[in-house]
Parts: C-alpha cells; structure tokens; sequence
C-alpha cells in the first residue's frame, strides 16, 4: 500500500514537470509566418501581449472614483486579451497586398464579420475591422491598419462594443484604438446618414 | 521498503512542482544579468544598498513596491540581435513569466522587453530597456491595491495644491 502510494506521488510530480515547462501559444490568430516574415522585413517591431491576468492588474488601477473610469474597469475585467503588433518599415512597399488578403482572409470564418473596410487610394491607406460574435453577442474585434510605411494588428477577445474603443486609449500603447474608433463611427454615421437619405 | 523512508520520499515528491514553481522567482534577475554580461562581454553597474532602497520602497508605498532588483549597464557596446536577447531572457527568467510587451528595432540599438509574473495578489514586473549604448534591466514586484492607493494619496495631495 505504501509502496503504490509513493508510486503514485511520484507519478504526480513527474507530471507535474512537463505541465510547468509548456509554453503558452500566442492567442494572436494569425497566419503561420506571417508575423515572422513582417517582422524580418520592418525596421522596428512592437508587440503588445496582455493576457487576462495581466489586464485585471492593469484594471486594479483604476480605482473607479469616477464613472468613466469605473467603466473603463469594467470594460478591461471583461476582456479576455488585448494582443498587438505594429510593423514600421523604412520605405513603402516593404509589405504587400498579399500579406494584407492573407491576414483578411484568415478571419474570414462566420464566427468573424467585416464591418468596416476602409481604402483610400490615393494616400495607400486601409482600415479593415472585424467583429467576432457568438450567439449574437460581439465576442471580440480584430482591426488591421496599413499605411505605406506601417502596418497594425490589433486583436480585442471578449465583449467589446466599438463604441468603448476609445477606452482601452489610456492603456500603455493602444492610444490609436481611439482614432480607429473615430474613423469606425464616423463611417458607421455616413452609412446611417445615406440610409436615411435613400 | 522501511517504513521511514516512505516519508522523506513522499515530500520530495511533493516538493518538486513547488520548488520549480519558485524558481522563476528570486534567482531570475541575477540569472539575466550575468547572461547578458557573458554574451555580450559587459559589466553591470548594480546599484548599492539597493536590499534598504527596497525596504525604503516598501514601507513609502505600504507595500506596494517591494523586491526593486535594477543593474545597468554602461557604455553598451554593438547591436543586439533582438530575437536572441528574448530568447535569453525568456530562458533564465523561467515559466511562469509571460512577455508583456516587445519593441525591437532593426538596427538592434533599442529594445524593450517587459515580462510580468502573477504572484498572488502581487505582480512581478522584469524590464529591460537597451537605448543606443546604455542598458538597464529592473525587476519589482507590485501589489496595485497598495500601490493604487499610495498614487491616490499623492494625487489628493497635488489636487489640493492645485486648487489653492
């Protein structure tokens, strides 16, 4: 009896070890390369990780006194992660509309809706937003940014609302997420205003 | 088997998970610092009497600042190949650090990398910072209640100056 219990106690620690070493894959969906290859090609890479734990300590900050803030807190608790990459490269052309459809195409799944995409011709620049839903309500966004010379991910899980962008702003890094929520209610008020109209 | 044996055994084996657990703890920053000065041939500056700076910091945040490890290294020589000097850290801070954030550049003359760790209800926070030729790495631990609330006190007292 003693022998199969000391047996199975270092059955358990043994297991216990490879669990402790395995790494955790980056929840950032994206495609395989993609983000190794941009990052070979720019002449200087940020990536933002902030998992859950990492987002309820940042949430502890703020002590809620007002209500934006209390809102604020909320808003990141419910988050599941925030994960971004921006690409700056030296000249234009250093990534190409291939590597943008690859990223396009990898949230092409019916749990991810586009509901924003943006191209201005003249100026190169292009804004895709897509909303993940499950059973209705947004689970996640995902926003691509490309400019001639920089190139931005971001990937929101959990229940964000567009409107609350802006939010996550005062977050070390994610102060675009504002201008994108600007530009994404702007649009979202031109379509509405053209629907009235028609 | 003797009977007495099965005792020490049963602790060892329980042992085991928490003492690899706790290795990513206190000997990780020394772990870091004494890679980097053996691949890139450089000698940290650690800044003395930095146990009583720590004590100091405990006791000014209530506990919200405790553990301050920071070196620096002056007169940095060479680009750093980013992807290596991750690798590196990664390594000898262990599991249960998860890498924050990242900012590399080319060239290899800047990179940050923050890495953080859940102890508890505090946080481990590990920096590393290469800016052209100076580079200084800093762990700490937080506790944000605490923290948060010494920031609070501090914020009162700038409102209040503000307003006479």
């Amino acid at each position: 009896m003693k022998d199969r219990l000391i047996i199975l106690l270092m059955g358990v620690a043994a297991l216990a070890l490879p669990a402790l070493a395995q790494t955790t894959p980056s929840p950032l969906m994206l495609p395989p390369n993609v983000e190794k290859e941009l990052a070979a090609r720019a002449s200087n890479v940020t990536e933002v990780t902030l998992g859950k734990n990492m987002l309820g300590f940042a949430a502890k900050f703020m002590n809620g006194k007002d209500q934006d803030e209390a809102a604020t807190r909320q808003l990141i608790e419910g988050l599941d992660g925030i994960y971004v990459r921006d690409y700056e490269f030296d000249k234009p052309g250093q990534y190409s509309m291939v590597d943008l459809d690859k990223l396009r195409q990898y949230f092409q799944t019916p749990e991810w809706t586009p509901i924003v995409h943006e191209t201005e011709r003249k100026s190169g620049e292009s804004t895709d937003v897509m909303m993940k839903t499950v059973n209705g309500e947004s689970r996640g966004m995902f926003i691509l940014s490309a400019e001639p010379k920089e190139l931005s991910i971001v990937l929101i899980l959990g229940p964000i609302r567009m409107d609350e962008l802006s939010k996550l702003g005062g977050l070390g890094g994610l102060g675009a997420l504002g201008n994108v929520a600007n530009v994404t209610h702007g649009k979202d008020k031109d379509k509405a205003k053209k629907g009235g109209e028609q | 088997m003797r009977p007495w044996l099965w005792i020490p055994l049963c602790l060892v084996a329980l042992l085991i998970p928490v003492v690899v657990l706790a290795g990513g703890g206190e000997g990780a920053f020394d772990g870091v610092v004494r890679a980097i000065e053996t691949r890139y041939h450089a000698q940290a500056t650690r800044i003395p009497f930095m146990g009583l700076a720590s004590v100091v910091a405990y006791n000014a945040t209530h506990g919200g600042v405790d553990d301050v490890h920071v070196a620096e290294f002056e007169h940095f020589s060479g680009p750093v190949d980013g992807d290596e000097l991750n690798r590196m850290v990664q390594e000898k801070l262990g599991q249960g650090w998860e890498r924050m954030i990242r900012e590399t550049s080319r060239k290899g003359y800047e990179q940050t990398l923050i890495f953080s760790h859940p102890e508890g209800r505090r946080m481990g926070l590990f920096v590393l910072d290469l800016d052209g030729r100076e580079l200084d790495v800093v762990q700490v631990s937080v506790d944000p209640d605490h923290l948060n609330e010494s920031i609070g006190r501090y914020q009162h007292h700038r409102d209040s100056d503000e307003s006479d």
